[in-house]
């Protein structure tokens, strides 16, 4: 019995390791990468203060934050096709994740772009850079220095949350998981193994996150 | 003819008013000091005339060409700052940058001038204020006066007409001050057009061609340094000038 347990996982390792590698890392990464270009939009509009945008961008971050991530997955997958729009599975579950993760990541950013200090813009300034130019060359970078740890964090939970995506029948790991549990009925023996891939999955990202950061502070962060 | 004459500039927060019409003509070649007492106005002063803050009133003559500062176009401010260097109380080096950057960056990214003659000068800058050996290091690792030393060096790339320095040892270690007020010496020497706001009378004393005391928003007094040390003719100066001394 124990022996075919473990024949069992054995086997289904790489069922669910391959959806793994071939759709929960593809729909992360580009997911998060758009989830990245919102928010950077997102907060410098709010940081701007440009009129209407800046409510634009309030009631957006407003509505994703307080609304619940599979909610939103089963309104645009489910719900669309009932107004004529129709949207395939993993593009779906990418507009969703891109969506709601940017509403997070924005007020990151937005928190870490206003804690660069006003006198960095001010030198810009002096030495005869415009708006833009202080924003992607100084201040930007010294935002994402301090941003960099809580939107890792971000990616990893976003990691985790892509299992919801098997509600819309994206076959991601969950997904696959699911399957082979609906055949064999080893549900504790099947769900811990995917839940130790998931845990590979965060250590290498906790890992990576520790790499970047001793990058990052090469020059000794931001301090003054 | 002036270099810079600014007339009647007025400046009010929220309602309360922190400069009341004050004018200054400066020529070519001036090194002056603005000096007073704490809230009397001469950062919004200097800010006023580079633009991080616009007056609510004032005109402006720089370099030949009028300016009506309440009411400045973009491409007119740029025009101004093209020429003038500013230098602030805490240094305000860009962070992510090394001191060479810090001087090169204004120089590539706004004159879009190519790598390696920004460089060139900016080596030039730095060997000036004698941070040359340093120019690979990031603020964090440079103590204040190094700091302070870089953002001078700054300034000076851009080739500027004139420099505003506010304050520009406040907020250094006692030992370090002497070695940033060398730099200034050496620039008023070569015969750079500075407007300096300082607590260290010394200096105004002993560098400035002209001292203004600013308390309230207007000039109180203003002439020639050495009259203006030797001789202060108004009561306020008198009391402001042995306040100032005996603070050490
Ligand atoms: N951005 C601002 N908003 C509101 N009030 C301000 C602002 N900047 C300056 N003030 C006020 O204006 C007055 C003059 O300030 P300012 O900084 O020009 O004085 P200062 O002469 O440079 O003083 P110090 O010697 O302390 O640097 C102060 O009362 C200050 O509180
Ligand atoms: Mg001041």
């Amino acid at each position: 019995m124990s022996q075919n347990i473990l024949q069992l996982l054995l086997d289904s390792f790489w069922k669910i390791l391959l959806p793994g590698i071939t759709v929960t890392i593809p729909l992360t990464v580009i997911s998060f990468s758009l989830a990245m270009v919102i928010a950077i939009i997102t907060a410098m509009i709010q940081y701007a203060k440009i009129p209407v945008l800046r409510q634009l961008a309030r009631f957006y971050i407003w509505v994703i934050r307080g609304t619940p991530l599979l909610v939103q997955l089963y309104v645009v997958f489910f719900g669309l096709p009932s107004i004529g729009i129709r949207v395939a599975a993993f593009p779906s579950a990418v507009t969703v994740f891109a969506i709601n993760e940017g509403a997070y990541c924005a007020e990151t950013m937005r928190a870490a772009i206003e804690s660069v200090p006003a006198g960095q813009m001010e030198a810009g300034y002096c030495v005869g850079m415009n708006y833009l130019q202080i924003m992607r060359r100084i201040v930007l970078p010294q935002a994402f220095r301090t941003a960099f740890p809580p939107l890792f964090n971000s990616l990893i939970g976003m990691v985790k949350d892509t299992s919801l995506a098997a509600n819309i029948t994206v076959a991601e790991m969950f997904f696959a998981t699911q399957r082979i549990a609906g055949r064999t009925y080893q549900f504790m023996a099947l769900y811990l193994e995917l839940a130790l891939i998931y845990l590979i999955f965060s250590t290498v990202l906790t890992r990576l996150q520790a790499l970047g950061e001793k990058r990052l502070n090469s020059y000794g962060g931001n301090k003054n | 003819m002036a270099l810079l004459k600014v007339n009647n500039v007025a400046k009010s927060f929220d309602g309360s008013p922190v400069l009341n019409g004050v004018s200054l003509s400066v020529e070519q070649g001036d090194v002056i000091a603005i000096i007073g007492p704490s809230g009397g106005g001469k950062t919004t002063f200097l800010r006023c005339l580079n633009f991080l803050e616009t007056a609510d009133q004032g005109t402006m003559k720089f370099d030949g060409k009028s300016y009506d500062m309440a009411h400045m176009s973009s491409k007119e401010i740029n025009e101004v700052r093209r020429h003038t260097g500013f230098v602030f109380q805490n240094y305000n080096l860009f962070r992510n940058k090394t001191a060479l950057q810090n001087v090169t960056e204004g120089l590539i990214v706004a004159r879009k001038m190519n790598k390696e003659q920004a460089e060139e000068i900016g080596m030039r800058m730095l060997e000036k204020v004698g941070m040359a050996d340093r120019a690979n290091h990031y603020p964090s690792q440079m103590s204040g006066g190094q700091q302070q030393r870089t953002a001078i060096a700054r300034a000076l790339a851009q080739s500027p007409k004139i420099i505003y320095f506010d304050e520009p040892t406040s907020a250094l270690d006692p030992e370090l001050i002497g070695e940033v007020l060398s730099v200034m010496r050496d620039l008023a020497n070569e015969g750079m057009t500075m407007i300096v706001v300082t607590h260290e009378l010394e200096f105004a004393k002993q560098v400035s061609s002209k001292t203004i005391f600013l308390e309230g928003g207007v000039i109180v007094e203003e002439g020639p340094s050495k009259e203006f040390f030797a001789h202060p003719e108004r009561p306020r100066t008198r009391e402001f000038l042995r306040l100032e001394e005996t603070r050490f």
